[in-house]
């Protein structure tokens, strides 16, 4: 399964699975531009781990736990796809989702908590650095959700076609792996 | 290969072609038109990035005189016109034009498809770039006027609204900046797919045309280097709109780092432009000079290397920054490592043309204006990339001559090159020969009375962005250079108009254009001028060879089509 | 199209990555030193990663082409990140 030159076309390899995998890797670059800038900074820096110190390690625990079991269940899903099971695909998309929107709530109670606290972005360079990244990450979240209610809300064609389910879960694997390393950047610290 | 023996899914549409204006001149998804979509849009903006720099020009070469139809501008406006002229230039007239219109038109067609694999995603590609021209637009217009800060956003100047007087403006460029980049993605992702899975039968990869090539690897360039200056952007727009610290040194911040992110892209950026230029001029070399390229595998890995390099060679743009001084080597190292590839090519192209059987039609000559002017930007590239030198020069005219001998001629001479050959394909129609040739001189002589004289100012020191040179009293002596390429700048902006005018004509009552006016070889000469949706009829074509089987020997026409079927005499059945 | 007619063990998987959280959060939390603790979070975080990557993601069972959009990536985001030491790390050449 490699690129031979002589080639017509790349043999097992699906159009929109190559496409997903060239977008991830445009993502890749994003998030790594900021975790670099982050570790530069931090490396280069002083004071930044006093300023973690306020963040909530153990929200941020339960949501990397919820997150790591979401890439789980989305798996399942596949699985779930490819077989024909119907009732398990419903059920793994949709704990997927609510791992997500746990996560994203998890996250509104820290910054929440964080504001109020007079802990805004504004406050230094670690709490701008933390906002952008979590936050970014966040949006991430929020449009995987969405992309797996549209996921859900159309299983008939998934249980078709589960290649949807798949790449559905590429992307969420994805944000898993970001957050797999900005959990420890941010909190573990 | 199972996936692409299958007919394309548009094919069991063709009996539905979409019709009314909305699906076919709207929301199209066939990517003929959403090339001309993007063309229109480049073209706009070409003109609205051609009268800024003719308002700069003026303001330079007559300070604080009236321009005509602007009156008299301060530096918070030269700023302004500086700033959009680049922005404008590189990312809502280059890339749509280049990269959005040409490699729209020519990926599929040249491979043998009939759309990209992804139509629909095309057309949000395309409606994407519109809302950023929307966005971009509107900067103009919002109070404190638009981005001001250079079209490279340095903080802190761009970060703190109380250093510009712009608020609205630059958060606005940002935001259409951002919406460029995604409409790009999108159309990168669109090419890679299509080229790595929808190619015709027999087209393999060292069988398909070197410009198909330059478009893949600037897509590859592009996806993978604005990354990192999406990262800092949005750190940018916080900065502004937050008060994050990102950018501000004294809360911990540094405005460098900006730099870095911009340049990590800028640079690659640059090769993003160039590389579909090229693809053009080494499609119509071949084709007037009756010879194959030279060197075509070679081309492409040059081209590979060259863009592999080009992310390791941004500290170039940084010289005298205040970045340490320890990597100033390294870059210089690897700037001048990037000229070699280059090099290659450029050499590649002359070797092309070496008894070659030469036709001086308009497209050529675009061509070889392209190269000599290119040849001249490159070496002066070689100055700006060494650290020693550069260290003078930096953020000096000498720096605009050489971007403009480049970029100029990727985006002009280049895309000319293009729009030339490829116009009686895209419109059915060809462009008169004789206003060709009178556009195509006009540009070249009043190019170079522009901006050559650009590198003697820089050397004397004239530094970019200043809209007052003769407030400087070493400048005074040299204001004839500036006064010298300010009417450049108006000839070459009115020369532009006899392109209009040839266009405008043969629309209307051009001669009707052959399906292969050329006799090139490649596939999108087999399908009619201009083609229809789908490009092809029943039968996609099938491809027997290269893509420049110019003058074999021994046979009877000096050019060969990729898809004609080999001869059968004296062979076995079931070879090739 | 589905890549893999092969499947990981996915449950175990996510077994060994529950694991591995609990290592990082055990070695953060408990005394000791501090070197070490950063190493064995960031060593688990990485393990972590490659885990989802190679199975969840299927990179395992994925052709060349696929691996080499997901290298490369990570190649030039390191480039970067080197190429920023000097100025935000060292600070710029010892006075």
């Amino acid at each position: 399964m490699s690129l031979r030159a002589d080639a017509r076309a790349l043999p097992g390899v699906s159009g929109p699975k190559l496409a997903v995998w060239w977008f991830l890797a445009s993502e890749i670059m994003v998030f790594g531009g900021l975790i670099a800038s982050y570790l530069v900074f931090r490396l280069g820096g002083t004071g930044w781990a006093e300023s973690a110190h306020h963040l909530s390690m153990p929200l941020a625990a339960v949501n990397t736990l919820v997150l790591l079991s979401s890439s789980y269940t989305i798996v399942r899903a596949w699985v779930a796809a490819e077989a024909g099971e119907g009732r398990a695909l419903r059920l793994n998309l949709a704990l997927t989702i609510l791992g997500g929107l746990v996560f994203l709530g998890l996250k509104a109670v820290e910054y929440t908590t964080e504001i109020a606290a007079g802990l805004t972005p504004g406050a230094g360079i670690f709490w701008s650095f933390y906002y952008t990244m979590t936050g970014l990450h966040g949006l991430h979240v929020l449009g995987g959700v969405v992309v797996n209610v549209v996921v859900l809300a159309t299983a008939r064609a998934s249980l078709a076609r589960p290649h949807r389910v798949e790449l559905a879960g590429l992307y969420w694997h994805f944000v898993d792996v970001v957050w797999i390393f900005l959990f420890p950047m941010l909190y573990l610290s | 290969m199972a996936v692409t023996t299958a007919a394309h899914p548009a094919v069991g549409h063709a009996a539905h072609a979409p019709t009314g204006f909305w699906r076919t001149c709207v929301f199209s998804t066939d990517h003929k038109i959403i090339a001309r979509q993007y063309l229109a849009l480049g073209v706009a903006w070409a003109l609205a990035g051609g009268l800024l720099a003719g308002a700069m020009r003026w303001q330079l070469a007559w300070p604080d005189t009236a321009i005509p139809l602007l009156g008299e501008i301060g530096p918070d406006t030269y700023n302004m016109m500086v700033t959009m002229h680049g922005t404008i230039m590189v990312f809502f007239v280059a890339m749509p034009i280049l990269l959005g219109a040409f490699g729209n038109f020519l990926i599929p067609l040249m491979i043998g498809a009939r759309d990209m694999v992804f139509p629909r995603l095309n057309a949000l590609s395309v409606w994407t770039f519109a809302a950023a021209s929307a966005v971009m637009l509107a900067s103009f217009f919002v109070p404190g006027g638009a981005a001001s800060a250079g079209w490279t956003g340095y903080p802190p100047l761009s970060a703190r609204v109380e250093y510009t007087g712009v608020e609205w403006g630059l958060n606005l460029w940002i935001l259409a900046l951002a919406l460029e980049f995604a409409s790009f993605l999108m159309g990168g992702v669109n090419y890679l797919t299509t080229a790595m899975t929808l190619r015709a039968p027999g087209l393999t990869l060292f069988r398909m045309p070197l410009v198909v090539w330059q478009q893949l690897v600037a897509a590859m360039l592009f996806l993978l280097s604005v990354g990192p200056l999406v990262a800092g952007a949005v750190m940018l727009l916080l900065d502004r709109t937050l008060g994050t610290a990102f950018y501000a040194p004294e809360m911990g911040g540094d405005p460098l780092l900006w730099q870095h992110l911009f340049w990590f892209f800028g640079h690659p950026e640059v090769y993003v432009v160039l590389l579909p230029a090229l693809g053009f001029v080494l499609e119509v070399l071949p084709v007037f000079s009756r010879k194959p390229v030279f060197g075509y595998r070679w081309i492409v890995w040059a081209t590979v290397v060259a863009g592999a390099l080009s992310f390791i060679v941004w500290a170039h743009h940084m010289f005298i920054s205040g970045m340490d001084p320890r990597l100033a080597m390294p870059f210089s190292v690897t700037t001048i490592l990037i000229s070699v590839p280059f090099a290659y090519i450029v050499f590649a192209m002359i070797a092309t043309l070496w008894r070659g059987s030469i036709g001086f039609e308009p497209p050529m000559l675009w061509a070889l204006g392209f190269l000599t002017m290119f040849i001249v930007g490159g070496l002066t590239g070689i100055f700006n990339g060494s650290a020693p030198a550069d260290v003078y020069i930096n953020n000096t005219y000498f720096v605009v001559a050489h971007f403009h001998y480049t970029l100029f001629s990727a985006v002009f001479f280049g895309g000319f090159t293009g729009v030339y050959f490829w116009f009686p394909k895209m419109f059915g129609r060809m462009l008169g020969p004789r206003l060709g040739h009178l556009h195509f001189w006009l540009t070249l002589i009043c190019f170079n009375v522009t901006f050559f004289p650009q590198h003697h100012l820089g050397l004397a020191g004239m530094v970019r962005r200043v809209a007052n040179p003769l407030q400087y009293d070493a400048l005074v002596p040299l204001q004839g250079l500036n006064v010298v390429s300010t009417w450049g700048a108006i000839g070459l902006l009115v020369a532009q108009a006899v392109f209009v005018a040839n266009v405008v004509v043969s629309l209307l009552a051009g001669r009707r254009a052959p399906a292969n006016p050329w006799q090139a070889n490649t596939l999108e000469w087999t399908a009619p001028s201009p083609p229809p949706h789908l490009n092809w009829g029943r039968d996609e074509p099938v491809v027997h060879r290269g893509p420049y089987e110019y003058s074999l020997p021994g046979a009877v026409d000096d050019w060969l089509p990729q898809d004609r079927p080999p001869a059968r005499a004296g062979r076995r059945p079931g070879t090739t | 199209m589905s890549s893999a007619r092969l499947h990981p063990n996915y449950t175990a998987v996510w077994l060994w990555l529950l694991a591995l959280l609990g290592v990082g959060l055990a070695a953060s939390l408990l005394p000791g030193g501090r070197v070490v603790a950063l190493a064995v979070v960031f060593a688990t975080a990485f393990v972590k990663a490659l885990l989802v990557a190679l199975n969840f993601m299927h990179l395992r069972f994925e052709s060349r082409v696929i691996y080499a959009i997901a290298l490369a990536p990570l190649v030039f985001a390191a480039i970067l990140a080197l190429a920023l030491f000097p100025d935000f790390v060292w600070h710029g050449p010892p006075r």
